[in-house]
């Protein structure tokens, strides 16, 4: 009986049960006891981590599911159909992790609905609150098929899917709209705090300096995940696809490396660059991590075509534009705000047990549902629609 | 704008006895030991810069940069120049603490349930044709409160009479101005005043092109998606009926044969 227990024991099941338990004791200081038991925020850093990386990083990090699911329906790019319910999970589990981050965020989470109803249209942040709802609820009609397909009920099934069938393009165009509006104004959340937000990264056009570098970064996330789900959930993708995702983030990355140029050199904000300043030196690691190194890496076609090099320099992209969106929202406002912010760990914890539940949601998703081409079937086959083939989407 | 009030903060005048932050935390109920700066028990203090004394409290912009910036409607101006921030309708999200140029807005980070506070010029008071607890404890008439017009020509002429005042009211148009003056015999950057990061300019324009530029981004991009989506349709189609034109033809050749 013992041995039994001891071979169930993995390095993976007690990481997961560390996060686990330290997020549950992290959520309850949030929620019973308060910020200041929870939190290195303060009047001078009043957003930290939990709007650096829960929200921003988060949603950046699902720009795929638009991205692809833009290519594939509006621009007929075949090509990508294989891995456009990946990328359409990805983005639905990434809005669900920052729609519970959002509990956390806000000091009144029972009023999470006050957007809903009060209206503050001079507000970048009530449009990002309307649209992430909006768009959620749009990649919730987007992915609602893959569950869908699995329910026991024929009529039922055929019914659904034949109306959602109709009315998807409409959707999948209000989708890509609202997700080009909100990525853009995370970046515009910034623009009210001109004299805070240091030259490196504050200009007038930061909406579009987070448009321009999310979709390269939610690709690079979707390439990872379908990697890893190859490697450990017995996957099968054509890597010719992820390949050509690996040519698109270099290009990606380009354009957006040519307007960061331009725009730094339009603010004349160059000279910042090269001062001995810690922005300095943070600025430098997010252009090393998300464009130099990354853009040279993608070059090689032995890099693009060798899945465990385009895997890890997809890590890079997705690394450097964590970097970027914690440069913005913690790095860039430390000095005009006089403070010195290191977030605690229950900020830390929480984050992670939020993204913990999203990559195990991915894990159950990918097992029992028909998101990915699977190589051998698996248990619960009388789930399985479509004498057991990944239906089309 | 005829009813506009205003509170105008001399600091030429100011000896630094901290009457109206004292009068501000009783009248509020919070312990009245002195706090450095700003907080969730402070709504004004009364900072040291070498022998001269600031004192820091809301601006009450005119068009403030909080209340754009509120994702739901908050914080608003009223008519009486109170920049007022509403309880009820709070989330707790704390834009307006990053979008004020000054840094007013404080949180009760110690609190389950926390609120933003901030100085509310005594709204209540006012209203009722009284002033605020600072002014009304101020023994040097450091700190006045009146009719705003009558309080800008006020300064104007303590300007104009004394040349040791620096020839300069911050806050009539910083930001696009707002209802808390201040006359100084000290230049104001020697003092910590920022010049606001937007000149004279209300902070929402900032924001107003971004926004505004959404409803022509969401059709030009609406028709472009439409468009190629129509072209991508349009080219499925012909290839469809090539193919089937190709089979139609393979099979009358096959049956010719």
């Amino acid at each position: 009986m013992l041995a039994r227990i001891k071979s169930e024991i993995t390095l993976w099941r007690v990481i997961v049960a560390i996060i686990f338990i330290t997020g549950m004791y992290a959520t309850y200081l949030r929620f019973l006891v308060g910020f200041r038991a929870s939190t290195n925020l303060s009047d001078q850093m009043p957003w930290g981590l939990w709007v650096g990386l829960g929200t921003l990083c988060g949603i950046g990090l699902s720009a795929a599911g638009f991205g692809i699911s833009a290519a594939v329906y509006l621009l007929g790019m075949e090509r990508y159909r294989p891995i456009l319910r990946a990328s359409i999970l990805i983005s639905f589990l990434g809005y669900m992790t920052v729609c519970v981050g959002y509990l956390y965020e806000i000091g009144l989470p029972w009023r999470f609905w006050h957007p809903i109803v009060m209206w503050n249209h001079t507000s970048v942040l009530f449009d990002v609150c309307v649209c992430i709802m909006t768009y959620t609820a749009v990649l919730t009609f987007e992915f609602a098929p893959a569950v869908i397909e699995k329910l026991p009920w024929k009529r039922f099934r055929e019914t659904v899917l034949q109306y959602h069938h109709k009315i998807l393009i409409g959707v999948v165009l209000a989708g890509v709209l609202l997700s080009s509006m909100h990525q853009s104004y995370l970046g515009g959340l910034y623009l009210i705090a001109r004299g805070k937000v240091h030259p490196l990264w504050y200009s007038q056009y930061m909406h579009a300096m987070f448009y321009l570098s999310a979709i390269p970064a939610g690709l690079a996330l979707t390439v990872m995940a379908i990697y890893l789900s190859m490697r450990s959930l017995n996957v099968r993708v054509d890597f010719g696809i992820l390949s050509d995702c690996g040519r698109m983030i270099q290009l990606l990355l380009i354009v957006f490396a040519f307007f960061k140029v331009l725009d730094l050199a339009a603010n004349q904000a160059w000279g910042y660059a090269f001062q001995r300043t810690s922005e300095a030196g943070y600025f430098w690691l997010e252009m090393m991590l998300l464009l130099a190194i990354p853009i040279f890496l993608l070059s090689y076609e032995r890099v693009r075509s060798n899945p465990e090099r385009l895997y890890w320099t997809c890590a890079i992209v997705v690394a450097g534009f964590m970097v970027n969106r914690l440069n913005v929202s913690i790095n860039s406002l430390q000095a005009a705000m006089g403070t010195h912010y290191v977030p605690k760990w229950t900020e830390l914890a929480s984050s992670v047990l939020v993204i913990a539940a999203g990559v195990m949601a991915f894990r159950y998703a990918v097992i029992y549902l028909d998101i990915l081409p699977k190589s051998i079937p698996k248990p619960l086959s009388r789930w399985i629609s479509n004498g057991g083939l990944p239906a089309q989407a | 704008m005829a009813r506009r009030k205003a509170m105008l903060i001399d600091i030429k005048r100011c000896i630094g006895c901290l009457s109206c932050e004292t009068a501000c935390k009783q009248l509020h109920g919070f312990s009245t030991d002195p706090e450095p700066t700003l907080s969730d028990t402070a709504f004004t203090v009364v900072e040291t810069r070498g022998d001269k004394f600031v004192r820091k409290v809301c601006m009450h912009c005119e068009d403030p940069a909080c209340a754009s910036a509120c994702p739901v409607g908050a914080i608003g101006k009223s008519a009486l120049g109170p920049v007022l921030y509403n309880a009820d309708k709070c989330i707790g999200c704390r834009y307006c603490m990053i979008a004020c140029p000054y840094s007013v807005p404080r949180y009760q980070w110690t609190k389950v349930a926390p609120y933003v506070k901030k100085c509310d010029l005594c709204s209540e008071r006012i209203r009722a044709g009284g002033q605020p607890a600072c002014t009304e404890a101020c023994p040097s008439q450091a700190s006045v409160f009146g009719n705003r017009d009558e309080l800008i020509a006020e300064a104007w002429n303590r300007i104009r009479a004394d040349s040791s005042y620096v020839p300069h009211i911050y806050g009539l148009e910083e930001a696009g101005g707002g209802c808390v003056l201040f006359v100084s015999d000290v230049p104001f950057e020697k003092l910590g005043f920022k010049a606001a990061p937007t000149g004279n300019q209300p902070m929402p324009t900032l924001t107003a092109s971004a926004l505004g530029d959404s409803p022509k981004v969401v059709i030009m991009g609406g028709t472009i998606l439409s468009a190629l989506y129509w072209v991508t349709q349009r080219r499925r189609e012909v290839a469809l009926a090539e193919a089937e034109e190709k089979a139609i033809i393979n099979r009358i050749k096959g049956e010719r044969s």
